[in-house]
């Protein structure tokens, strides 16, 4: 196996002395799509916030390519190739849709080509044309999904980190969200999304993981796991 | 006539004034959530750095002006790096940096204390001469100082709102982790906003202090002005604090016309109280429409 474009060793993390994530592994192989599934407050979006750098690890290593990631600050992370569009969407309130986007180009390597990439992202998501000049907070939840994502597309990072992106949405919202996704990842860019609803994710992904109480407990190929039925009625209700 | 006249240039010399006084305060507060309670000692560090590079080491006028600015720019540098740094991960950040900056002022006046004296200069920045407005004359500082403060205010605006740098100080502002995690530095962004600040504050006292006196305590009162329009204008609205403050000032003017120059400043209170009775999160705030 080619070394992979994100990787994990032995990861432990958590919040205050409370133990998350405990000493779990993970590979990311570049162009792939990589599924982390599992319950509730398990720990996956703790995950994707340790490797964007707002949770310090405890132990372990987080690597993109030759670049450690657990030493550096979220910034510095961010400008090593990271891009990460979190749970809750953390957009600036105040700010319009056209401003929140271009925040995503902030960068110099970004920022450069950021109207030509505004332009693209309007293309790719035509809801934020129509709201280009809108303030976030008045934005419906759906709509907010997709300037998140959209933020994150602005930048030209080497993998995108997906937290959740069909939380609390629509079901005509989520298969919008979806698309999008489906879209990203025909265009060849690396995917580590964090997902509840397995049954959205598995048709896309390269690769699942199962997490559960801070560990992985299960990794493989999608068909795999839907033939698994103890796991998916164990770890995922169904 | 000339009577409406001569309120009309008092209340926007006076206007000019309290936005001089308000639009570094208003950056550092609007786009960091940092009350600088040193904002005062800034004002009138400027206006001491340009007395002493005209008089003491016989610069031009405009040479003592950049100065200034470079001492403003220089200190507000070193209150991030001294002091801000090291806070701004506490959770209590906001109440802390305000006895923090308290504290700084404190130092900063004793500081010019020690190297200037108590006694009062003339501010050696001022334009001579004047026009005539009707029977009103009108000195041209007054007009310089009318003319840069809106200046002063609308660059800052168009900076804040237009620029990558702005951008980034108003996500900062708004959501800091969310920032972040567009490749902001934090800790740079405080940095340029209180240099920012403390060069716009130098450029303010040096202004205030060619129309008043240059005292070691001068930096108190504009402080207070400042601080109410800030509040009036609704927290980082630098364009409302402009507004904010010909308003208030051609009010204030008004009154001390036709009651009395003692009900000036009550008045001007009174009118705060109900404003912010009537939009508590500053007049010229839009109301937030948040969609549920």
């Amino acid at each position: 196996m080619p070394d992979p474009l994100l990787a994990l060793e032995d990861v432990s993390a958590g919040y205050q002395g409370n133990q998350v994530l405990k000493g779990l592994s993970l590979a990311v192989p570049e162009g792939a799509l990589v599924t982390i599934i599992g319950p509730n407050g398990h720990g996956k979006s703790t995950l994707l916030r340790c490797v964007s750098g707002l949770v310090r690890t405890t132990r372990g290593t987080i690597r993109l390519r030759d670049t450690p990631l657990h030493r550096l600050k979220p910034n510095e992370i961010v400008a090593a190739g990271v891009v990460h569009i979190p749970q809750g969407d953390m957009l600036f309130p105040d700010m319009t849709v056209r401003d929140n986007l271009l925040m995503g180009a902030y960068l110099p390597a970004a920022f450069a080509n950021g109207r030509q990439r505004l332009e693209e992202i309007f293309v790719l998501l035509p809801v934020l044309a129509e709201r280009r000049r809108q303030i976030a907070s008045t934005l419906s939840g759906g709509e907010r999904r997709m300037l998140a994502i959209g933020r994150g597309l602005m930048s030209v990072g080497r993998i995108l980190l997906i937290d959740e992106p069909s939380l609390g949405l629509a079901p005509i919202a989520i298969d919008q969200i979806y698309a999008a996704i489906a879209g990203l990842k025909r265009s060849g860019r690396t995917i580590l999304l964090v997902e509840e609803n397995a049954t959205r994710v598995l048709d896309l992904a390269d690769m699942v993981y199962l997490l559960d109480n801070g560990q992985m407990v299960w990794q493989g190929a999608p068909r795999d796991l839907a033939s698994r039925q103890e796991l998916l009625a164990t770890y995922l209700g169904g | 006539m000339d009577t409406f006249t001569q309120i009309v240039l008092s209340g926007l010399t006076l206007g000019a004034m309290y936005a001089l006084s308000a639009i570094g305060l208003s950056l550092v507060w609007g786009s960091l959530n940092m009350l600088n309670m040193a904002h005062g000692a800034l004002l009138t560090l400027g206006g001491y750095a340009s007395f002493a590079a005209i008089t003491q080491m016989g610069l031009p006028l405009f040479a003592g002006l950049l100065g200034a600015m470079a001492v403003g720019l220089l200190v507000g540098l070193a209150i991030y790096a001294a002091v801000v740094r090291f806070m701004l991960t506490d959770p209590a950040f906001e109440t802390n940096i305000i006895v923090a900056s308290f504290g700084l002022a404190i130092i900063l006046e004793n500081v010019i204390l020690k190297l200037f004296g108590a006694y009062p200069f003339t501010q050696p920045f001022a334009l001579k001469s004047g026009l005539y407005i009707g029977a009103v004359h009108m000195p041209y500082q007054n007009l310089f100082i009318i003319v840069g403060s809106a200046a002063l205010m609308m660059a800052t605006a168009w900076v804040i709102t237009n620029t990558r740098m702005g951008r980034a100080i108003r996500a900062t502002a708004q959501n800091r982790e969310g920032a972040e995690l567009m490749g902001v530095s934090v800790n740079l962004v405080f940095a340029q906003v209180l240099a920012i600040g403390g060069m716009l504050a130098a450029v303010s006292g040096v202004m205030l202090s060619s129309i008043t006196t240059l005292a070691p305590t001068m930096g108190y009162d504009p402080m207070l002005k400042a601080f109410i329009i800030v509040v009036i204008a609704g927290l980082g609205n630098t364009m409302g604090a402009l507004y904010a403050a010909f308003i208030l000032a051609l009010f204030e003017v008004s009154v001390q016309y036709m009651l009395g120059v003692r009900f000036g400043f009550p008045a001007l209170l009174l009118l705060v109280i109900i404003a912010l009775i009537w939009r508590p999160d500053g007049v010229f705030m839009k109301p937030k429409a948040q969609r549920q």
